[in-house]
């Protein structure tokens, strides 16, 4: 009886035993639905996170973008506001094939100035990201003082990207390229932050919001 | 006249387009579309969905450092110790500067300075470590790459330690303290004296170290 005491003890004093790694805590486990995109997703995140590398997780669950790496939380950038379309294409893994250009400076040999290092705050707030499979990710900035020339901006891209898909699709009769797609809106800060972490080649997986 | 009306059609259809584009709010419904009818209802479907999703969190789990491991935040120029979510140890870093500097005589070739992102080990400790000045710290300074290796030889400017993580690349000590907290590196992770030897001790050869 004593030795049960004990061993009950032990098991209960020592921090983490007893608790069963979550992978997505916010997930309603009795929603069928939340956990078989549940597994798809870690299905995903395994195969990524057995190699030496970064990557992301776009949760759209909880509207956070997670830097990774062995599984790991190494960084989060919560979102604003997201929209996406078609869901279907947003399944499997894609690697970013293109990015924003970095401005970066030159050293002149000998030269007594010091060349101004990058910094954060040299990173754009609104740009664009391609990856493939083709899966398009736009950033925008969250509305500020400008916010009204800003919400034009948008509104015209969307306009355009739906009306470039439109074309493809009718003119062309084929499936537009463009069409997976996913918007994000960030605060400055944060979509400055996201570009500063991407680098060539680095996947991302994204958990799609649960049925509400 | 017919480029006025092909321009308004196309304008009156991005707008029509732009007014139908998806809200910037989460979608809905989702998940629910792609799944059978019958998944909601089965218990013994969702049982083996949640048992599957705990292996799998527990297959996740098990990939993660299952020691202390050092993180990078390039873009806060910050270096962490952690154990599982435990902060052991949390220092002001300057990483690399993102400069550039060209290659004398090969055309376009260039160095770039940047702190590699990803996931990397600690290769060597050293104490007391000499710079081997590579090519880029003489040309830099307008200066001849000298032809005798002794000549790159230089005491006393990496501090105490250094821990290496491959491709040149090392965590090390500076004689530049105010420069901390800012990207100015050619690459390497300089810390302060006692955040250096905190970081010899608990690191080990295989330490992971997860730059971002």
């Amino acid at each position: 009886m004593n030795l049960c005491a004990l061993l009950l003890a032990l098991i209960f004093a020592a921090p983490g035993w007893g608790k069963e790694p979550e992978a997505f805590p916010d997930l309603n486990l009795n929603n069928p639905h939340e956990l078989k995109e549940a597994t798809r997703v870690l299905e995903e995140e395994l195969k990524l996170a057995a190699r030496p590398q970064t990557y992301l997780l776009i949760d759209l669950g909880t509207s956070t973008i997670h830097i990774k790496g062995r599984g790991l939380g190494l960084h989060q950038i919560p979102i604003v506001t997201w929209s996406a379309g078609p869901r279907e294409a947003l399944k499997g893994i894609h690697r970013l094939v293109a990015r924003p250009s970095v401005v970066r400076r030159k050293i002149e040999p000998g030269a007594a100035v010091e060349q101004e290092p990058i910094s954060i705050a040299d990173m754009p707030t609104d740009y664009m990201l391609s990856f493939t499979p083709s899966l398009s990710v736009t950033v925008v900035p969250s509305v500020g003082n400008d916010g009204l020339l800003r919400s034009a901006v948008l509104l015209g891209k969307v306009g355009w990207h739906h009306a470039k898909d439109w074309v493809t699709q009718f003119f062309i009769d084929q499936p537009a390229e463009s069409s997976s797609y996913l918007r994000l809106t960030l605060t400055a800060d944060h979509a400055q932050s996201l570009a500063w972490s991407l680098v060539d080649g680095m996947a991302i997986v994204i958990r799609r919001s649960p049925d509400k | 006249m017919g480029r006025i009306i092909v321009a308004a059609f196309a304008v009156t259809l991005i707008v029509i387009l732009a007014m139908n584009a998806p809200t910037t709010t989460p979608p809905t419904p989702g998940i629910g579309h792609e799944a059978q009818p019958s998944l909601v209802e089965n218990k013994a479907t969702l049982r083996t969905l949640q048992a599957r999703y705990k292996a799998l969190s527990n297959q996740l789990a098990q990939l993660m450092p299952n020691q202390p491991y050092i993180l990078v935040d390039t873009a806060r120029n910050r270096l962490y110790v952690k154990r599982q979510d435990e902060v052991v140890l949390d220092a002001i870093a300057s990483t690399g500067s993102g400069t550039i500097l060209d290659k004398p005589g090969e055309g376009n070739n260039q160095w770039v300075f940047d702190t590699p992102r990803g996931e990397f080990l600690v290769k060597s400790k050293l104490t007391n470590p000499t710079w081997i000045k590579p090519d880029w710290a003489f040309v830099e300074e307008g200066l001849a790459v000298p032809q005798n290796a002794a000549d790159r030889a230089e005491q006393g400017v990496l501090g105490d330690y250094a821990l290496g993580f491959g491709k040149g690349y090392f965590i090390h000590g500076t004689l530049y303290t105010r420069l901390l907290g800012k990207n100015v590196t050619h690459g390497c992770i300089r810390l302060n004296d006692n955040d250096l030897k905190g970081v010899y001790k608990l690191a080990r050869v295989g330490t992971p170290i997860m730059i971002f």
